[in-house]
């Protein structure tokens, strides 16, 4: 699978990818699905979803609208199915996750922006606008 | 190899795919009352409406086809006989095992309320059936109490309301949702409610009901002897694990249920346990994991339970979102108590000697996740020079050579 490597000696937290997320979910929402934020030293941190092998999202969805896809690997969310219980934004153990900040409704989740793909594969928005090269999309494995 | 799985929620649903996942060629058997697989977490939005059946369904449609399992629907187990590996159904067949996971959950319990036991009007909030039964008291009956203003309770009444029904809230507890929340932020759901126009005691139980003939309740009086007029009661005050067929069998029960050890393992080599069964901690994330790591252990793959932090829930009442952490309601000398108040929202972090023991978050749930491990891992948040509500990530970054983040253990 494949996932979003960073690099932070390289991130400025110019907040680029923040706003290039934005504009790759414009027609859905006015939010972000990452966050680039500032530790006790003031160095930035790029947080994003890590679409991870053991998903504690996941596992506390208890309607199924997030599910990890045996195919990709990448944690897809279902937000017909999702019943607004926030579970999963309490259960992601890095903090990603947030809801809609109109409706209160939809969960701000990457999609690693499968939809700008024909085929589903993934092609962030966020990495492809990123000056510094900070955030980069790269193949991993997963055990 | 051939697995047996009783209860197809949250443990036995996700215990099938992990015994799947690990071993794609034995036999699994999926045995379950239920007759079909839904969610209760979500049966308020059916009650309400707002959901059909098909949409309770957390698994895939075609779960039994993609996982390659039999099930027998709407079995129920009767006995077990450990010696003979084998499950002995209600209509006495029997089906032999290698490895059996237990995940039938638990059942509403009825509180020892004088003539409650006796009467017709009387249902749990938990299985489907009573969601129809409830609906057809949506009808018919014009004073329905809910007995417990918990996270059950309320659902229940936030069901109701969708179908224009009022119901009367009475708790034993000064507050609702006395376990999660503070006063503070409870009175927010309180006058919520109270603004929908729905009725609420606190502080008092019920002590009896009145029973006419047939054996309706009529009237439910009060422990302070306040009197309502009453021809519905719905009980959700608490649950009792689904053990009974395991009486005699000589595995290790507790006074709330079925023990296992950390890998989900009960006294008997062969038998494993999952879910709301053990009585312990009845919540859909910690059923679901203890599902994966029973059936991972089952198929020889050795996986421990490590998280044993339970309480924790998150709420969306009438529109309000609140998130509950730990303990938020503790006092002591040593427990320092910080709140941040906007307009929109509320936000209040207990900690002790610079780690974080409880939360409670109303209005603003945004990135809380943090918060979860902070407490669970009891981390030290003393040397985050950031104020407490601001802590993320970012203070505790690392990355795996996959990429994935983690938590350096303290
Ligand atoms: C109304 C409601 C709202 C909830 N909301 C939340 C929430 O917001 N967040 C949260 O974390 N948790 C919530 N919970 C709790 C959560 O639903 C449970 O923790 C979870 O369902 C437990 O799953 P389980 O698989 O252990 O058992 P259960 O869901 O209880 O399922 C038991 C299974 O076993 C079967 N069974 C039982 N007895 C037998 C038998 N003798 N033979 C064969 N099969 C049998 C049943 O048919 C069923 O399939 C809620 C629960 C309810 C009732
Ligand atoms: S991959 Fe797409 S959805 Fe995910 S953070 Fe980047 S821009 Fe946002
Ligand atoms: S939201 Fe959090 S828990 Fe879920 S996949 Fe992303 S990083 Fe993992
Ligand atoms: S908010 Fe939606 S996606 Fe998140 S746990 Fe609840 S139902 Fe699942």
């Amino acid at each position: 699978m494949y996932r979003i490597k960073i690099d932070r000696s390289r991130c400025i937290g110019c907040l680029t990818c923040v706003t290039a997320c934005v504009v790759s979910h414009e027609t859905e929402s006015t939010d972000a699905r990452n966050r680039v934020v500032i530790d006790s030293e003031t160095r930035p941190a790029p947080i994003f979803c890590r679409h991870c092998e053991r998903p504690e999202c996941v596992y506390t969805c208890m309607t199924g609208a997030m599910k990890k896809n045996p195919q990709t690997g990448y944690v897809e969310y279902d937000k017909e199915q999702c019943a607004s219980c926030y579970m999963c934004i309490m259960s992601c153990p890095y903090g990603i996750l947030k809801y809609d900040s109109i409706r209160n409704v939809e969960i701000m989740k990457c999609n690693m922006c499968v939809h700008r793909t024909e085929d589903g594969s993934a092609n962030p928005m966020c990495v492809e606008k990123c000056p510094m090269q900070a955030i980069t999309l790269e193949e991993v494995r997963e055990s | 190899m051939k697995y047996v799985v009783l209860g197809s929620s949250a443990a036995g649903v996700n215990g099938v795919r992990e015994l799947r996942r690990l071993d794609a060629d034995s036999e699994i058997v999926l045995i379950s009352k239920d007759k079909e697989i839904y969610s209760r977490c979500i049966l308020h939005q059916y009650l309400g409406g707002k959901r059909t059946m098909e949409r309770l369904c957390f698994a895939e449609k075609d779960f039994e086809t993609l996982y390659g399992i039999t099930w027998f629907k709407e079995r129920s187990c009767t006995h077990l006989k450990p010696e003979e590996k084998e499950v002995v159904l209600e209509n006495g067949e029997t089906v032999s095992y290698d490895k059996l996971l237990i995940a039938t959950g638990s059942h509403t319990f009825v509180p020892p309320v004088k003539n409650l036991k006796e009467a017709k009007n009387v249902v749990g909030f938990r299985n489907i059936e009573d969601m129809e039964v409830l609906k057809d008291a949506a009808k018919h009956a014009k004073h329905i109490i809910v007995m417990g203003a918990g996270l059950v309770g309320l659902d229940c009444a936030s069901g109701f309301l969708e179908l224009g029904v009022k119901v009367t809230l009475v708790e034993m507890a000064g507050w609702l949702l006395s376990k999660q929340l503070d006063k503070r932020a409870a009175e927010a759901y309180q006058d919520a409610f109270a603004g929908r126009g729905v009725k609420q005691y606190y502080g008092v139980g019920i002590a009896e009901v009145t029973l006419d003939e047939e054996n309706r309740i009529t009237e439910a009086v009060l422990t302070d002897g306040t009197r309502l007029p009453c021809d519905f009661v719905v009980v959700t005050a608490g649950v009792r694990s689904n053990v009974e067929f395991l009486e005699g069998t000589g595995i290790e029960l507790s006074r709330f249920g079925l023990v296992y050890d950390e890998t989900g393992k009960t006294s008997d080599d062969n038998i494993y346990g999952a879910g709301d069964v053990s009585g312990s901690s009845p919540i859909w994330p910690v059923a679901v994991k203890e599902g994966i790591v029973a059936a991972s252990n089952m198929a020889g793959v050795p996986r421990k339970m490590t998280d044993f932090f339970a309480s924790k829930s998150t709420m969306n009442f009438l529109g309000i979102p609140s998130m509950s952490l730990g303990d938020v309601n503790l006092e002591g000398e040593d427990i320092e108590v910080e709140v941040k108040k906007t307009k929109d929202s509320y936000k209040k972090i207990l900690h002790k000697n610079g780690k974080i023991v409880g939360a409670v978050l109303q209005g603003d749930l945004a990135y809380g996740g943090i918060l979860q491990q902070l407490i669970a891992r009891k981390i030290d948040v003393r040397r985050v020079k950031k104020p407490i509500f601001d802590i993320d990530y970012s203070d505790f970054f690392h990355m795996k050579e996959n990429f994935e983040y983690y938590f350096e253990e303290e």
